[in-house]
């Protein structure tokens, strides 16, 4: 079933969206136990050609050094941190600077070559949280209630064709153009006709994910110069299958639903804050309102900031 | 003789959605009227209550509100989301806000009512029953419906009565499209007499004029996939 989120300030100032997008997700806890995850844009605060690694490591002897190791081929290691997970994992985390986000793929398939070890994702302008568990486990286990931010996407997992682990948690991301994340519920029925073409030109798929296909085709459109409005509206036209997705920009968020309308979407918004979710009772952590609207079958909505 | 309401009020804030409903079942046996407070769009609540009952819900549901209901009188003073009314037999459902998608889905009798807008496939399947929409019904309202009029004072959206079987679509509103088997009629003073009687009773007042500007949707063939050879046809 899933459960996707996503809220914007409109005054483009730091808010609490750790916070808020964690009350949205415990929400949303009933649509999808297995894992959850947070891409918090707008507060990480790097300089510029810094990035904020973020590596799933088994706890054994010697590994952590060896992806330290091949990190420093590349950049400095600015800062780190050690997050303990479940199951003999770790999360280490560090900041490091490159001289073009064109380089950061490149480092991530090298350390990505390390048996046991895996790059969830590598970022600038915002912060992915995404592990195995309930929201509230990994609200705690990261301090998500802490995070500022602009805008912020989130999920609840419950996975139907790929597995339950932090990798294929949501979001998912795409190195195509920088920082563009997405959260999923749903199905892309015409799975290997979207997929192939963006092989064809090159892009690297990690899993058979259907989330991971779309965040590509969305990245792809958008390093084609289409608006993020236009690739969604294209990809209603492109994608097969019941499925409503929600896609984060350093800009801001947009929300997609197939032409049936099968899978749920609901929006809300005031001066201040635009949401958008599964259902009412996610929207309802972050604006007191009572009108939301439906969104329709085959609709996207979009706001930038 | 004075006979006085016995009301009762329940928190649901603490309260998962097996809890409220067994206490509603409890509670509808002692007193004529229950009031929900913090619903907080939870889903299924109300689902199988059968005593005729009146409730209100102060404040949004989730999914399937009044699933499966027999009798009571429920109020939600919120919008509610997929499914509002899914197969109950008598009773009525007031949605004083918006509704998901498939409200009325499946209704063997009572009333839906949604005062503002409803999502897709509003009325699906029904059977029998009454669904009322106060603004827009969205994309295939009204799919493979059997039986009953749902009433539509906005718009209806794209497809509407998508392979309807029985039954009648009043829109008071623009039809963006029509969907398979369905056809447009005239309204006659049969159904305008209909109309008048169901929507005062739910608090839908209209101008005179404005009952004329009703449109109706109502099925091409009943028989549409076997052919007009088969036993109805």
């Amino acid at each position: 079933m899933c459960g996707i989120a996503g809220v914007v300030y409109k005054d483009k100032k730091l808010h609490p969206v750790g916070s808020d997008m964690t009350k949205m997700l415990d929400a949303l806890q009933h649509r999808g136990p297995d894992s959850a995850g947070f891409s918090i844009y707008g507060g990480l605060g790097l300089e510029e050609n810094e990035y904020l690694l973020n590596i799933e490591i088994k706890e054994r002897p010697g590994i952590l050094e060896t992806v330290k190791e091949i990190i420093r081929v590349v950049s400095p290691i600015k800062e780190d941190e050690i997050i303990p997970s479940v199951e003999d994992y770790i999360i280490y985390r560090c900041t490091i600077s490159l001289k073009s986000f064109s380089q950061l793929k490149p480092l991530i398939l090298d350390i990505d070559k390390i048996e046991d070890v895996i790059v969830l994702n590598g970022s600038h302008s915002f912060e992915m949280i995404k592990d195995i568990g309930y929201v509230m486990d990994i609200a705690e286990r990261y301090d998500t209630w802490s995070k500022k931010g602009t805008h912020a996407i989130g999920h609840t997992r419950f996975s139907t064709e790929s597995i339950v682990d932090r990798y294929h948690a949501h979001p998912f991301q795409s190195y195509i153009v920088p920082d563009i994340t997405v959260v999923h519920n749903g199905q892309i029925t015409n799975y290997w006709n979207i997929r192939d073409p963006l092989e064809r030109k090159g892009h690297i798929f990690e899993t058979n994910n259907d989330t991971e296909c779309i965040v590509h085709y969305i990245a792809d459109k958008l390093s084609h110069d289409y608006s993020l409005e236009e690739a969604l509206e294209q990809s209603v036209k492109d994608m097969d299958g019941p499925y409503a997705y929600v896609v984060g920009t350093p800009n801001g968020v947009g929300i997609a639903k197939d032409q049936l309308g099968l899978r749920a979407g609901v929006m809300v918004e005031n001066d201040d804050v635009f949401a958008i979710a599964s259902e009412e009772v996610a929207l309802r952590e972050v604006i007191d309102t009572t009108y939301v609207e439906q969104i329709a079958p085959g609709d996207v909505r979009v706001y930038e900031i | 003789m004075v006979i006085s309401m016995r009301q009762v009020e329940i928190d649901a804030e603490a309260k998962n959605p097996r809890e409220i409903n067994r206490e509603l079942k409890t509670l509808a046996k002692e007193y004529d009227r229950i009031i929900l407070k913090n619903p907080n769009a939870k889903h299924y609540l109300a689902a199988g209550l059968t005593s005729p009952v009146e409730l209100v819900i102060e404040g949004s549901a989730g999914y399937f509100v009044g699933t499966m209901i027999d009798q009571p009188f429920i109020k939600v003073k919120g919008n509610v989301g997929w499914f509002a009314g899914d197969n109950m037999t008598q009773g009525k459902l007031i949605i004083e806000g918006s509704a998901g998608d498939g409200a009325g889905q499946g209704i063997y009798g009572g009333t839906v009512v949604v005062k503002n807008d409803a999502g897709s496939r509003t009325g699906e399947i029904m059977k029998h029953g009454t669904v009322i929409v106060g603004g827009n019904s969205g994309f295939m309202s009204g799919i493979f419906m059997m039986g009953g009029p749902i009433i539509v004072l906005g718009d209806i959206g794209e497809d509407a009565g998508e392979s309807i079987i029985r039954g009648t679509i009043y829109v008071l509103g623009d039809i963006k499209s029509l969907g398979k088997n369905a056809q447009t009629l005239e309204i006659n003073e049969a159904d305008i007499t209909d109309l008048k009687e169901i929507l005062s009773t739910y608090g839908f007042h209209l101008e005179d004029d404005q009952y004329n500007q009703f449109k109706k949707i109502v099925p091409r063939s009943k028989r549409p996939f076997y052919g007009p050879e088969s036993e109805e046809g």
